[in-house]
């Protein structure tokens, strides 16, 4: 039990500093500070909320009859706000074509290997 | 704007650690795309939050954002999210 609580407590660490960077950022741009009691108080609001975004992500999930979260159910975690489900969309539309990109690159750079080790081979038996 | 340098995202094995520690059934998996997407949704949550607490702050004329702006803006974040 020891052990677990302690796992949470630096996970909740790892949460409160990229909270800080974010709110830092964020206040510089609008020339505004921030006391480290409100950056606190958002990083633990963070870590709570992400608590109920896990439950409903499994939710969904088990919905689908599936083991495992895929996109559709962050999609459909964002449903509340428009822009933010837009936001998400347009995100997991860049990403779908950014993978897509990717395989066919590592599909390109398979053939070309295979054309080089052939052409190696042939070199090789020629001399 | 500053954030645009180097935006700031919360790490990936951080996301997915919080996912899984979260997840009631230990059977529950996350995909890649999904843990990239979940930091994203992160991301706009705290910017969100931060952004309102600043507004809140502009609004009662102080000069820093402290606890109680924030403690202002949390139930209407809540129910936003």
């Amino acid at each position: 039990m020891d052990e677990k609580e302690a796992y949470t407590q630096r996970l909740k660490a790892a949460v409160h500093y990229t909270v800080s960077k974010l709110c830092q950022s964020t206040a510089a741009d609008c020339e505004k500070e921030m006391s480290r009691q409100a950056m606190a108080a958002i990083a633990e609001t963070t870590f709570r909320q992400c608590e109920i975004f896990a439950q409903d992500l499994e939710a969904f999930a088990r919905h689908a009859k599936r083991h495992t979260v895929t996109v559709d159910d962050v999609k459909l975690l964002a449903r509340k706000s428009a822009a933010l489900s837009s936001h998400i969309q347009q995100k997991s539309e860049e990403m779908a074509i950014n993978n897509q990109e990717l395989k066919e690159k590592r599909k390109k750079n398979a053939t070309k290997r295979k054309t080089k080790e052939m052409e190696g081979n042939e070199g090789e038996t020629e001399t | 704007m500053a954030g645009q340098e180097r935006e700031v995202v919360f790490k990936k094995e951080t996301v997915s650690k919080l996912l899984m520690m979260f997840f009631k059934d230990d059977k529950s998996k996350v995909s890649n795309d999904t843990v990239i997407l979940m930091a994203e949704m992160l991301r706009i949550f705290v910017i969100e939050a931060t952004r309102r607490a600043i507004k809140q702050a502009e609004n009662e004329d102080c000069v820093g954002v402290d606890l109680e702006h924030v403690e202002k803006i949390l139930p209407q974040l809540l129910l936003d999210f």
